[in-house]
């Protein structure tokens, strides 16, 4: 085997591929050597290098696994308790809040109910419809007696003498 | 292979000593494909989640290791396909990050232009990763940062052999691009 290492050839190299005849090759070429080492360098610095990083940004281990529990997680903010406080306060006035605008619908209601009624019972108490209203005025004027009415003295069949 | 089943299986039983064991690996896979601390570790837990509420069903016929990283596998898919906006920005904004880590590796000892040559090559390695489509990072990384063979990458990722070769290979190709070849 004359020629170079192929990029192919020297990639199957590092994937851990290689025939007799490349590693034959390798020993005997020095440029083929140096090649594979430097490709071997790099790739060892990167490991050493995303190692390092990891080390470095990798937290205190904790049980990542299991959700903390409830009462430990709120118990350290004290933010979450007052926006729990305003919630609870803000759901407990909604029934409040709620009772007094019944009242006041309620008593409406019962106004205008009392309104209806009397409206209705003014209408049944009526003798005659109202546009009859005025002659059964007149019928009553005639027929009411000396001593009632508007003030006015008069008999029947004529003025009082 | 009944025993080794029961084993694996059996290993769940004390599930803190599982997300202590394996916690750190997935945690870095995951922060090595999203390159976003945050998302990293929510990610993380979500994995030992998914895994805690799954027990019942891991059969013990692959490594825990290996069912662990086949769930995070397919959360880290779903989170870059949902968030793929957001993933470049976030990529852009944590590079600082990971290089100030590298300085760290890099060979005190070693000449000044020696380390300007390997933080060079990290620099292009990592640019390299950043470019590649989402199955050849995640072969990837799992080859060259989790040290899987490629029979533990094809059940993580659900590929087979041939597919995770292949991926592996063209990723390995762009990276030598990335780095600048001789030949």
């Amino acid at each position: 085997m004359n020629q170079h290492l192929s990029s192919e050839q020297i990639a199957r190299w590092m994937a851990g591929e290689r025939t007799p005849a490349e590693e034959q090759h390798a020993r005997q070429c020095p440029e083929c050597g140096a090649e594979l080492a430097r490709m071997e360098a790099a790739l060892s610095l990167f490991r050493g290098s995303v190692r390092a990083w990891s080390e470095q940004s990798i937290a205190q281990p904790q049980a990542a696994w299991k959700p903390a529990p409830v009462a430990h997680r709120w118990g350290l903010q004290p933010m979450r308790w007052a926006v729990a406080c305003v919630v609870v306060l803000m759901l407990a006035a909604i029934p409040l809040y709620r009772n007094a605008s019944e009242k006041q619908r309620q008593a409406e209601l019962a106004k205008a109910d009392a309104a209806l009624l009397e409206q209705v019972d003014a209408e049944i108490s009526r003798a005659v419809p109202a546009t009859m209203e005025p002659l059964a005025k007149l019928a009553a004027w005639d027929s009411m007696p000396a001593n009632q009415g508007d003030g006015r003295t008069k008999q029947k069949g004529g003025l009082v003498q | 292979m009944m025993d080794a089943m029961r084993s694996a299986t059996s290993e769940l039983e004390d599930f803190d000593a599982v997300v202590q064991l394996h916690r750190a690996r997935v945690f870095r896979f995951a922060l090595a494909s999203l390159r976003d601390r945050d998302a990293a570790e929510t990610l993380t837990q979500d994995c030992f989640l998914r895994a805690y509420h799954g027990r019942d069903r891991f059969r013990g016929d692959a490594r825990l290791t290996t069912w662990l990283m086949q769930i995070a596998v397919n959360l880290v898919r779903d989170h870059v396909r949902n968030r793929r906006l957001q993933f470049w920005k976030r990529t852009q904004s944590s590079s600082v990050d990971f290089e100030a880590a590298s300085e760290r590796i890099l060979d005190r000892d070693s000449s000044p232009e020696a380390r300007a040559v390997a933080n060079e090559q990290l620099r292009a390695v990592w640019s390299a990763t950043e470019r590649l489509p989402g199955r050849q990072r995640t072969v990837f990384l799992l080859r060259f940062v989790e040290d899987m063979d490629l029979l533990e990458i094809a059940a993580a990722t659900g590929m087979k052999e041939g597919t995770v070769k292949v991926h592996l290979f063209r990723a390995l190709q762009a990276v030598r691009a990335r780095i600048g070849s001789r030949v």
